[in-house]
């Protein structure tokens, strides 16, 4: 391969894989996930990008001034991916790589990550100020659902 | 190396520990404070090991040599509390050798900040940090050294290069944050003043390190204004800097010189869940001047670009492709007026890299990642490597790395 080859080579290369891959939209599907909170946080309801915000661990503090507790299962269960996708908008990779950066650039935290969705109910009903993710059939009244609008 | 330069870590853990002490005692966690403050202590570290071989040229070690270098490895750990909500103390140390010394695995702070976010709403966030904090530089400097946030063993040289690393770092000093959420997107602020690390391999790049004195940092600036969209989907970023430093000298004819440093970054991201395409393009001015001695004083503007391919082919498996440039004088982009002034072969002013990369993600804290290199040129090779700079054009990089990380 010659030096002045590898800028077109390239270029065209990328633009045909780019083409290839070129994303297919996703309709809105009506997702069984729901937000949970311990019962001590206020808020009556957030919006997406606040969510969004609050797991990519970037909102630290609830709009009444309470610290955040964000709990999460492991990228590789399979809820923790529909609730990235379906409720926040983002991919698992796109989250691990914004805590990462945080954590490593002395600019933030982890989430706090539990291995089963019971675990997950204990630790938000266990934990002023938490909040995590459900599946609609785990729900039980020791938490509070956060609508997202 | 001086003596002042020895032992960084002794003067910077001083300092972090002073202000731990002052910033501590104003924030004691209160009875009622929702969050029990040791809850919030997190330890986080990484470990990585590279092998390095090529064929021809020298990369972070005798890489040409024998069965190749294992001279690039990366260890570090970090500590963080929220004493208060609104409180994050960080810190974290950083043990690395590229080729070089062995004592270059000494400990150093990476970074060590108080970071105060002064106020929050539901769409907005304003925050300081104080301490020695990381420069948000292009996507990826601020966690430049840890494998598990680049894209593959090597970031693009052609703007993350590591002959002169330590000018862009941290900074100790003071930074502003802001983060506004709107519905066409998020955007994302960061500026800061304070003073860089500036590393033996500063003079060495600029060919002072054989002169009589060192180079000191003077107060530089950074910032970076990031827009995002659809959730990280589309990012943008554009960063700016001006790096300052003085030549010491106890001779006059040396005393004096300064060192500016002025690099621009426009950073591009299109992220999606099975590929994405990153392209970064960097003009970086550089000049020293008030030297006495003429031909020391030079002013000259390089360029950097890259374009990358990534892509998730299976959920623990990625590949990658990228080609790299580096211009170091944007009047002479060839190297061959260079060449014509005796001060070395043309080609150790550019760099065309073509880079081929596999990684496996083979536990969540366990990477696995080998790269390819064809590389045309040696302008980001480091001369620590190459000194009697006996280089050669075209040469071959291969490279092993395995990363574990908590």
């Amino acid at each position: 391969m010659t030096a002045r080859g590898h800028p077109w080579t390239v270029f065209a290369i990328l633009v045909s894989v780019w083409l290839v891959t070129l994303p297919r939209l996703a309709g809105a599907s009506e997702s069984d996930l729901l937000l949970v909170v311990h019962p001590s946080v206020q808020t009556p309801s957030i919006s997406r990008d606040t969510a969004r915000a609050i797991f990519a661990m970037r909102q630290r503090t609830w709009p009444n001034g309470q610290a955040i507790h964000v709990v999460v299962l492991p990228n590789r269960y399979p809820m923790h991916e529909r609730f990235t996708k379906e409720l926040l908008g983002v991919y698992p990779h796109q989250l691990q790589l914004s805590w990462d950066r945080l954590v490593f650039s002395g600019t933030g935290q982890a989430p706090e990550q539990v291995e089963t969705p019971d675990d997950m109910l204990e630790r938000i009903a266990t934990t002023p100020g938490a909040v995590g993710y459900i599946e609609r059939g785990y729900l039980d009244e020791r938490v509070h659902v956060l609508p997202m609008e | 190396m001086s003596v002042s330069m020895s032992c960084p870590w002794n003067r910077a853990s001083t300092s972090l520990l002073t202000l731990l002490l002052m910033v501590g005692p104003m924030y004691p966690a209160s009875a009622n404070d929702s969050l029990d403050t040791l809850d919030t202590l997190q330890v986080h570290g990484f470990l990585s090991q590279a092998l390095v071989i090529t064929d021809e040229n020298n990369f972070f070690g005798p890489s040409s040599q024998d069965g190749g270098s294992l001279q690039f490895t990366e260890i570090g750990a970090n500590v963080s509390l929220r004493p208060h909500r609104n409180v994050l103390l960080a810190a974290q140390v950083l043990s690395r050798r590229a080729g070089g010394e062995l004592s270059d695995m000494r400990p150093k702070l990476d970074h060590g900040v108080v970071d105060y976010q002064a106020f929050a709403d539901s769409t907005t966030r304003l925050g300081t940090q104080i301490g020695r904090f990381k420069n948000p530089f292009g996507f990826y400097n601020q966690t430049r050294d840890i494998a598990f946030t680049r894209p593959s063993i090597l970031l693009p040289q052609s703007i993350y290069f590591d002959r002169t690393r330590s000018l862009g770092l941290a900074a100790d000093g003071m930074a502003i944050y802001g983060e506004k959420r709107l519905p066409v997107g998020t955007f994302r602020a960061q500026i800061g003043a304070g003073k860089p690390q500036v590393g033996d391999d500063v003079a060495r790049a600029l060919m002072l390190d054989s002169r009589p004195g060192e180079l000191d940092s003077d107060t530089s600036f950074i910032g970076q204004l990031l827009y995002e969209h659809g959730g990280g989907r589309f990012t943008a970023a554009l960063s700016a800097a001006d790096v300052n430093a003085t030549f010491q000298s106890h001779q006059a004819a040396w005393d004096g010189g300064k060192l500016r440093f002025q690099p621009w970054i426009l950073s591009l991201q299109y992220d999606e869940e099975r590929w994405s395409l990153t392209a970064e393009y960097a003009l970086r001015h550089i000049s020293l001047s008030d030297f006495a001695l003429p031909g020391v004083n030079f002013d000259t503007t390089g360029e950097s670009w890259y374009l990358q391919y990534t892509r998730r082919f299976h959920r623990d498996w990625q590949w990658l492709l990228r080609y790299d440039v580096l211009v170091n004088d944007r009047d002479d982009r060839s190297g061959r007026r260079f060449e014509a002034s005796g001060a070395g072969p043309a080609h150790s002013r550019f760099a065309r890299d073509l880079t081929l990369g596999l990684r496996w993600y083979v536990h969540p804290r366990l990477l696995l990642a080998t790269e390819y290199h064809y590389v045309e040129g040696t302008g980001w090779l480091p001369s620590q490597d190459n000194p009697d700079s006996d280089t050669q054009k075209y040469w071959n990089m291969l490279l092993f790395q395995a990363s574990w990380r908590f």
